[in-house]
């Protein structure tokens, strides 16, 4: 921990440079990505001692590898260490069956060892041998001590070392000693150049775009990295300098707008930004030093890919040069000057390395071959380009964080991009040039799509009429408890149809149908198809305005309904309905089938109109798919003017199923749609996943069994997936389409065994076509978002009577000449495997801080809940600059929105859940029925009182605070832990400080600093003190009146004492407050022998800060037993006791017979210090990896602690355990006043009577509370008074 | 060596290549002028070793990094002639 490395004599102090790769390796300690290394493979006859002489003589001119690196009193610093240099180890693995892989295996472990700086050492240089004529140089180095061009140079001194001893002559200069760096550092920190520099970065990026990251997730640092390797082909490589040449730019700055182009295709935004390395060495005296001096800098790529590529690259060739003049100046300080810190806002995205220096030593009679093993830490992506000068033989590495990206997408990503730029070379522009390669396009444009099935071309009218005349006895319909045969449903339609027909109305006219779910709805829908019309399903309870412009637009012939609708028209009531005739001849299969009306995103209705030979593909493909036959009986609850109603009303029909007919508002009660399930033994139904939602929530849905229920209209979480097969035995079928291509097409199988996360909306349906492309209608490889693309047989005809509109979402298909395709608007993604990921509605997306927000996830996260009835999620900007998520809820039984809170926070990331809940008695709408949201109220946001913040860096501060503890806005005078923030947000906190401000003050600083006001003076002072991680041995919590003795407080079982924070702010303004921690925290320490041993020194150590005057202890829980020890001991020196205060603890004989704790019991006691109840997570095995794995995942600040101090917690509490069962308590001869948990305990024989022989006195204090919840405020209302009371 | 037949390097050869690419009149640079403060910068410079390497004289980037001067370099360029003689 922190003093575990001091030193006794001052070193020198890190660069800018190491500094961030110092705080990123001290915060993940048991982190090995820091290890860079590689191994070069020698062939030929090797001279084992020339080599050692040459590799050594390197090490001894390389005083970075011997460093170690540390914290004391003056910082943190370095200097070598003459044990640590790492002397050429010779391993002899000839003898090994395989000693190729065994090297390779030993490698590997050294690689995946992580290395303490203060301990080291931080190099290795090893030579294994696997024959007489193959030999490895495995070479292993901190990041902190060297970047990838000092690696070159040892490779080559070394090498010209070697090539002296062997063949004689000059092996040239001896490496540049480090001062070289350290000095160069010093200048430069103190430079007028260097506020030049800043100035310029400023300017540059003054109005650069958000970075939108193009992985998956959130980008913990991760412990490995994947890589995957392409070659540049030697005509690829030709092509590069032909236009390198032709247009006078140099190699390496073609290839960083290529690399940087295809970044941004990935991004799908007219601009990024990627990084790029700068070496940092030319015209530095430091330029032959191993050191780690590279930096990486934004670069803008903005360029227009319609112009000539050189236009781009020229574009890129300026701002590099510009980059190289202000290239020392530190990325990460440029962060911090744009204030782009903390999740999701950060300077750049993936990052570009260009090494055109690139050269592999020559060793006289080897050949080298370089294989790299490590290269440090990769946040993201990064593309590494190796070349020699002259650009002849070229490289691709791809290096990425296993958390954002697949080991199989970052191949894909190596040969892609060395695709993409050999086919822009090639092209002279990037225009013409798919993201995807061809062969990737040749499979998601064409082999995924070949759904290629014979369907008998005919119409729907006619597969209806087949299956009424094959079974006329059979069910059709069954509404309200009767039931109608497939005959008289024939008798009836015909009749109808002839009714029709006899009014002139036939093929591509329109009926309006304006009915509630009964028998004479579907008599109107067949008789209306039997005549060879297409039928317009209305709703006489939309809104009258809506329904008058729809009936003006369609102009339907006639109108089947009770009444009049608003338009007018000529009606047909059921009533007046023929009960016998004679259907027509019927429509032909390219006839219109039907049109339905859906809400354009500009308010005015579009209506789709879909043909015959488009709904009988949708309904042959259903009906073979799932097996669907005469025995199903399918619910029909759908409106019929929302689409998924067609294959409700009709897939039965033609099957010679039966067409189980909800009542009319059935389909909002859950109840009633259980009750029918069950009485009608429905085998399929279909539900929107918001009403599935709400029907698993209700009792009567569990234990349902069905054959099969369908999904569509809205994503379908794997949330809502997961609860539908605990609550009921069903396959579950996800599927997707727009009304403009026939219901549905694309399915996935979600039932029991489906653990897609997230799901996808899965593979095209029967003779149907999906792509995913950009902007230019460009084919996109797998994991890269597009815009999603229907073509094939379910088109519709367009929409009625828009032939604009029409041709703007219905064109041309690029890859089957003379066929269109459909723009869905909706975002989407191909899975490797050719599923479909759909992402929401490309005009539903907001961006946030740098984060792609989908407003429809965090709908339907609020929708499974079941607490709220409707809900809206919008961004509002009501200050400039400070855009919020917040979401318009519509309550629901039960509602609370703390709880409607947690459950969205457990669905979505942290970014995406909204600031504010708002609840509304209704959404407001305007008359197209939309969302009216210039009518949302903003969000009552608690505002702060006191003095606002006035400095820069109070701003600063408390934007900080503001983010930490997610709350708009935080005063000057506002305390950190007062706002609410749970202590152990602290260390959130400071990690968001360290990163703004690039100074750490450690989380100690913040208890004695808790305010705005204070901590931004801290931050300001100039000497700031030396880091306090807060852990040390005795920490303020509270600072009150210096005249007072303070109040020390004793660690509970994990031996941190932060859970004292809320009773130090309640007793502080007078009393100031000290809090005792286990010295064990720290793995340098060995754990006391016994609670007497602890005691005593604990003891001492409150001697040491106390002042005259009595002493006052209190504790809880196992800081009790302590305290009374203490308080035993300090009467035995001879010091007065004041309070002595057990908070609901008990004597250590009660814990003697109970069983020794068990990992689960230590892990649990982990959990609950994180604030987590262990009961409520069953899932988590109980053991070291999985818990703390938990507590990184979800963002809990206690998993963020560096791991050593989190296995100083477990060490603790296991310690702990042991002196406690140990221990025999000594009486205390004053009073004891003892904090009874009065709600806890029942059935346990626990009471404060137990320390009446441990005590002269013993005085009992009832709080409401139980024994967890001493710490919390309620308890603390009762404790403080008391305690100022006595002390 | 690609230097067959190529003039041999010469001081004044490479005064007058660094003058190009800087574009100046090579009589005004002087041996310890500070090339980076005249616009050259590393990308240039690697460019230009590399036609001087054509030329049969190689220069380690990192030893032409440190110091940036026509006399630095020519030093160097010097040292790279001699050991080719001596080969």
């Amino acid at each position: 921990m922190v003093d575990g490395g001091g030193f006794a004599a001052p070193g020198v102090r890190l660069t800018e440079a190491q500094e961030g790769l110092w705080y990123a390796q001290r915060l993940d300690p048991g982190n090995p990505v820091f290890n860079t290394g590689h191994y070069l493979a020698l062939r030929g006859v090797l001279d084992t001692d020339a080599f050692r002489d040459a590799v050594n003589g390197m090490v001894a001119e390389a005083d970075s590898l011997a460093f170690r690196i540390g914290d004391g009193p003056a910082g943190v610093t370095q200097r070598p260490d003459t044990a640590l240099r790492p002397w050429l180890e010779v391993v002899d693995l000839s003898a090994e069956a395989d000693p190729l892989a065994a090297a390779q295996a030993a490698m590997a472990r050294d690689m995946a060892r992580p290395v303490d700086p203060a301990r080291g050492p931080l190099a290795a240089e090893r030579l294994y041998r696997l024959s007489a004529t193959h030999h490895l140089w495995y070479h292993r180095a901190h990041h902190l001590v060297l970047d990838g061009f000092g690696t070159e140079l040892l490779m080559r001194r070394a090498a010209a070392l070697y090539a002296a001893r062997v063949a004689g002559g000059d092996a040239g200069p001896p490496l540049a000693p480090f001062d070289a760096a350290t000095a160069e550092d010093a200048a430069y920190r103190a430079a007028p150049r260097r506020a030049r520099d800043a100035a310029f970065w400023r300017q540059a990026l003054a109005d650069a775009p958000d970075v939108t990251g193009i992985g998956q997730g959130v980008a913990l640092t991760a412990r490995s990295t994947h890589r995957a390797q392409a070659a540049i082909p030697a005509e690829d490589a030709a092509a590069l300098r032909r236009f390198a040449a032709a247009h006078d730019l140099a190699w390496p700055d073609v290839m960083t707008a290529l690399l940087g182009a295809y970044v941004r295709r990935l991004t799908g935004e007219a601009e990024t930004l990627v990084g790029v390395t700068f070496m940092n060495r030319f015209g530095s005296a430091a330029a032959r030093t191993p050191a780690t001096l590279m930096n990486v800098l934004p670069l803008r790529i903005r360029f227009d890919e319609a112009r000539p590529l050189q236009e781009g690259v020229e574009d890129v060739a300026t701002q590099l040069a510009a980059l190289r003049r202000h290239g020392r100046y530190r990325g990460e300080q440029i962060r911090r000057d744009l204030g782009r810190v903390g999740a999701g806002r950060r300077l750049h995205g993936p990052i570009v390395n260009i090494q055109p220096y690139h050269e592999v030593p020559t060793f006289p009679g080897l050949t080298a071959e370089l294989h790299l093993l490590g290269t440090g830490p990769v946040d993201d992506i990064t593309f590494d380009l190796r070349g020699d000068p002259t650009a002849h033989v070229l490289r691709l590495d791809v290096e990425a964080n296993p958390n954002l990206h697949t080991a199989e997408a970052t191949a894909a990503h190596a040969t892609r991009a060395a695709r993409f730029i050999a086919a822009a070379l090639e092209a002279g522009g990037l225009a013409a040039v798919a993201t995807a390669t061809p062969q990737e396009a040749q499979h998601f444009v064409h082999a995924v799509n070949d759904t290629r099935h014979p369907v008998h071309d005919t119409t729907l009218a006619r597969l209806i009429e087949t299956a009424m005349a094959a079974r006329p006895e059979a069910e059709a319909l069954v509404f309200e408890g009767r039931s109608m045969s497939y005959g008289e449903l024939d008798r009836r339609s015909a009749a109808l149809a002839s009714e029709l027909a006899a009014r002139g109305i036939g093929p591509d006219d329109l009926v309006a149908v304006a009915l509630d779910r009964s028998f004479e709805l579907i008599v109107a829908l067949v008789g209306v198809l039997r005549a060879g019309a297409a039928y317009l399903p209305l709703d006489a309870t939309h809104p009258a305005d809506r329904i008058a412009r729809i009936m003006a637009a369609a102009a339907p012939r006639l109108t089947l309904a009770t009444a009049a609708l608003p338009g007018g028209g000529a009606i047909l009531p059921p009533a007046d309905w023929p009960l016998d005739g004679q259907a027509p001849n019927g429509p032909a299969p390219g006839d219109a089938a039907y049109a339905i009306y859906t809400s354009g995103s500009t308010g005015e209705p579009k209506g789709a109109v879909i043909e015959h030979r488009a709904i009988v593909n949708r309904l042959e493909w259903m009906r073979a798919h799932y097996g669907i036959a005469a025995g199903d009986r399918i619910l029909q609850k759908t409106p019929a003017t929302f689409d998924v109603s067609v294959w409700e009303f009709f897939l039965p029909l033609i099957a010679g199923a039966t067409l189980v007919v909800a009542s009319p508002g059935a389909h909002r009660d859950p109840a009633a749609i259980a009750r029918l399930i069950r009485e009608q033994r429905v085998t399929t139904a279909h539900f929107v996943p918001s009403m599935l939602a709400a029907f698993l929530a209700h009792p009567d849905s569990a234990g349902l069994a069905m054959a099969r229920v369908f999904c569509s209209g809205e994503a379908l979480t794997t949330d809502l997936r997961d609860r539908f097969h605990d609550t009921m035995a069903a396959e579950l079928h996800n599927l997707y389409g727009p009304t403009e291509a026939a219901v549905d097409v694309s399915y996935w199988d979600a039932s029991r065994g489906d653990h897609s996360r997230p799901m996808p909306i899965g593979f095209p349906v029967w003779n149907t076509r999906l792509y995913v492309l950009d902007a230019e209608l460009r084919p996109l490889p797998p994991g890269v978002t597009g815009e999603l693309f229907i073509a094939g047989v379910q088109l519709a005809r367009g929409y009625l009577g828009q032939p604009d509109l029409t041709e703007r979402a219905f064109i041309p298909d690029p890859f089957h000449p003379g066929e269109r395709m459909y723009r869905t608007g909706d975002l989407a993604r191909f899975r490797p495997d050719g599923a479909i990921l759909y992402l929401g509605r490309a005009d539903g997306q907001v961006k946030l801080r740098g984060f792609r927000v989908e407003l429809g996830e965090i709908e339907a996260a609020i929708a499974s809940s079941s607490l709220a009835q409707q809900s809206r999620v919008i961004a509002r900007e009501d200050r400039p600059g400070d855009k919020r998520l917040v979401a318009y809820v519509v309550p629901g039984p039960g509602y609370d929105a703390a709880a409607l809170r947690a459950h969205v926070a457990a669905r979505v990331p942290d970014h995406m859940v909204p600031s504010a809940f708002v609840t509304l008695a209704a959404l407001p709408v305007n008359s197209s029925g939309k969302l009216d949201r210039s009518a949302l109220p903003a969000p009552d946001l608690p505002q702060s009182e006191g003095r606002a913040p006035a400095t820069e860096t109070e701003r600063r501060v408390a934007a900080l605070f503001a983010e930490t503890l997610d709350v708009p806005a935080v005063g000057a005078e506002d305390d950190f832990f007062a706002l609410g923030g749970h202590s152990l947000l602290a260390v959130d906190l400071m990690l968001r400080v360290q990163e703004e401000f690039g100074r750490d003050p450690g989380l100690g600083a913040l208890f004695e600093h808790p305010t705005v006001e204070r901590l931004a003076a801290l931050l300001d002072s100039t000497a700031l003190p030396p880091t306090d991680d807060g852990l040390r041995p005795l920490i303020v919590l509270g600072r009150g009146a210096p005249d007072r003795p303070p109040l020390f407080v004793v660690h509970p079982a994990g031996g941190i004492a932060w859970c004292y924070g809320g009773l130090a702010r309640a007793l502080a303004p007078e009393v100031p407050v000290l809090g005792l921690q286990a010295p064990s925290l720290d793995a340098a320490v060995p754990p006391m022998e016994s609670l007497e041993a602890l005691a005593a020194d604990y003891a001492d150590r409150v001697l040491a800060a106390a002042s005259a005057g009595p002493i006052h202890l209190a504790g809880w829980s196992v800081g009790g037993i302590i305290a009374q020890a203490m308080a035993v001991r300090l009467r035995d020196l001879g010091r007065e006791v004041g309070v002595l205060a057990l908070l609901d603890a008990y004597p250590a004989e009660v814990w003697r017979a109970a069983p020794e704790p068990d990992d689960a019991a230590i892990y649990g006691a982990l959990l609950a210090i994180a604030g987590h109840d262990p009961a409520q997570h069953p899932e988590l095995p109980m053991e070291r990896g999985a818990v703390i794995d938990f507590l990184r995942r979800g963002g809990m600040p206690l998993g963020r602690l560096p791991e050593a101090a989190l296995d100083g917690v477990v060490r603790v509490v296991e310690g702990n355990n042991r002196l406690v069962r140990g221990h025999h308590h000594r009486r205390f001869d004053g009073t004891l006043t003892h904090f009874r948990a009065a709600r806890d305990h029942a059935g346990r024989d626990l009471s404060p009577a137990m320390w009446t022989s441990h005590a002269a006195r013993v005085e009992v204090i009832d709080v409401p509370a139980l024994h967890g919840e001493m710490m919390g405020d309620a308890a603390t209302a009762v404790i403080a008074p008391a305690l100022l009371l006595r002390l | 060596m690609a230097a067959e037949g190529m003039p041999p390097m010469t001081r004044e050869q490479m005064r007058a290549d660094l003058a190009r690419l800087l574009r100046m009149a090579p009589e005004e640079l002087e041996d310890d002028d500070d090339l980076i403060d005249l616009g050259l910068d590393s990308m240039r410079a690697m460019a230009l070793l590399t036609r001087w390497s054509e030329q049969g004289v190689e220069l380690d980037l990192a030893a032409v990094a440190e110091k940036v001067t026509l006399g630095a370099w020519w030093a160097l360029a010097e040292r790279a002639l001699a050991v080719r003689g001596d080969g």
